[in-house]
């Protein structure tokens, strides 16, 4: 054969090849191969469990931030909705306590002027009395009939000129819807001037009856 | 003490550098004479013919590459089996230095496969990560020089099993046989006879693979036959036309089978017909080159 090929050692080469291919293969390539396999599978479930962690913390967090909106909006709800009843509460307070203020302030003005009224009423009667003692007095010492006579006189004229004028006051509305005028009134039944250049007022009466 | 330390490694420099030259002359003047018995014709000769100095294998009278081969894959499968009794099941999840160089070679050759074949890739995967480790370790294996006696009683130095031509059409055909019996298995004889028309296939690769390694044995006898240029000028040579050869060589082979294993099982449609056929060439080509 050209160039010393010889068939017996081509085969001799062969079944060497095949020798060596075959305990390669079990003794190294095999298992070599498997545990390069099991290492990639490994990794791969874990890739595979990482993302898979990864979508869970990521579907967490937007639940998670969903959640805290949800409570943000709940507490802002929540915050106006106290305000809100502060407030009203406060305006009820403010409106109940001016109401009462109001009633307080009114019952007082109505007991100021009641307690005006008794005032007077007692002032009245009080210098009613003094000018009857003071009158008696005088009248004790100055008394004559003639004197006394002038003295009725004189109490009877302011008597009629003090009912007059409430009579005048009484009638002065309706004498305005006619078309009078309380001076009419008062020149018809007399006016307080009248009485005082009459009888003197009642300070001039104090003044007397002090004197 | 700094002065004595100084006067001695002067003195063992000088020792060195004298017994170094005095060697060297000596081995220049006492191998001048040998070579004489063997021209480098009839070396050379030898080396490609392989009709001179033949090795006793169980009886038979065969080239020294038989008995090169079969001590390759006795190293070769020891390694395997000390490997794997003792590094695979220790094999961590960060590997050592050890272990990255074994999942390398056997994620690179199975990557290889896996990329272009799509059947029985396993099977193929671990065909080529066996041709692979075999052509780099037996084109590796002319480094150590190992010596032999011939059946003549001639002491010889064991080539590169791959060398011989027996042993790269050992191979050549072997590929082949796994590459004809992929087709057939994968689109019966219509895929056997695709495979068929490339009938050059099995010498193409034989006689690279041959050519290849002839040529680096051939230039390192050359250079080992002078005495002379046995000093420095080997190392040189031994990486060029050994390791690179080997590295080569290996990735030559392997690319080859990978893809005429993947257009022999790829699926047969007449269209893809001619495209695959423009593919093959290409990359063939650009494997060539």
């Amino acid at each position: 054969m050209p160039l010393n090929i010889d068939f017996v050692q081509i085969l001799l080469h062969m079944l060497n090849f095949v020798i060596l291919a075959g305990g390669l293969t079990l003794l190294l390539f095999n298992p070599v191969r498997k545990f390069i396999e099991k290492r990639q599978q490994q990794f791969e479930a874990r890739d595979a469990e990482n993302r898979e962690n990864a979508l869970k913390a990521e579907s967490a967090r937007a639940e998670y931030e969903q959640k805290l909106a949800a409570f943000e909006n709940e507490t802002e709800a929540i915050r106006l909705k106290i305000e809100q009843e502060a407030a009203d509460t406060a305006k009820a307070y403010i409106d109940s306590a001016k109401a009462e203020a109001d009633a307080i302030v009114a019952k007082a003005e109505a007991d100021a002027e009641k307690r005006k009224e008794q005032i007077l009423d007692s002032a009245q009667t009080e210098i009613g009395e003094l000018v009857i003692s003071a009158a008696q007095k005088l009248l004790a010492d100055t008394a004559t009939p003639e004197r006394t006579q002038e003295l009725y006189d004189a109490f009877i004229e302011q008597a009629s000129g003090t009912a007059g004028n409430k009579a005048g006051q009484s009638k002065a509305a309706p004498a305005q819807q006619n078309g009078g005028s309380p001076r009419n009134n008062q020149q018809n039944g007399g006016s307080p001037r009248n009485d005082q250049q009459n009888g003197g007022s009642p300070r001039s009466k104090q003044e007397d009856s002090g004197s | 003490m700094k002065k004595d330390r100084k006067v001695r490694l002067r003195v063992f420099l000088i020792v060195w550098i004298v017994l170094i030259v005095g060697l060297l002359a000596a081995v220049l003047i006492v191998g001048l004479g040998r070579g004489e018995n063997e021209s480098i014709r009839e070396a050379m000769r030898d080396l490609v013919l392989h009709d001179r100095n033949k090795i006793s294998f169980f009886g038979l009278k065969v080239n020294p590459a038989v008995g090169s081969a079969y001590i390759v894959t006795a190293v070769l499968l020891i390694a395997a089996l000390l490997i794997r009794i003792f590094a695979i099941p220790r094999f961590k999840t960060v590997p050592g230095k050890l272990q990255a160089v074994i999942e390398k070679a056997v994620d690179f050759f199975g990557g290889m496969a896996s990329e272009r074949a799509s059947r029985w890739v396993t099977f193929v995967s671990a065909y080529i990560f066996s041709a692979g480790v075999y052509i780099f370790f037996s084109t590796v294996f002319e480094l150590f020089g190992i010596q032999a006696l011939s059946a003549e009683s001639r002491s010889i130095t064991l080539p590169a099993p791959l060398a011989d031509i027996n042993g790269a059409l050992a191979m050549g055909v072997l590929s082949f046989v796994v590459i004809l019996g992929a087709g057939l298995f994968s689109n019966g004889p219509k895929g056997a006879l695709r495979v068929l028309k490339d009938f050059s296939l099995p010498i193409s690769m034989s006689f690279r693979l041959y050519g290849a390694l002839l040529s680096g044995l051939l230039v390192s006898e050359l250079v080992y036959h002078y005495v002379a240029l046995s000093f420095v000028l080997p190392v040189i040579v031994g990486v060029l036309f050994t390791l690179l050869h080997a590295i080569i060589q290996t990735y030559v082979l392997t690319v080859l089978v990978s893809i005429f294993y993947g257009e022999a099982v790829e699926p047969f449609k007449k269209k893809n017909k001619k495209r695959s056929r423009k593919n093959l060439e290409s990359e063939s080509e650009g494997v060539k080159e």
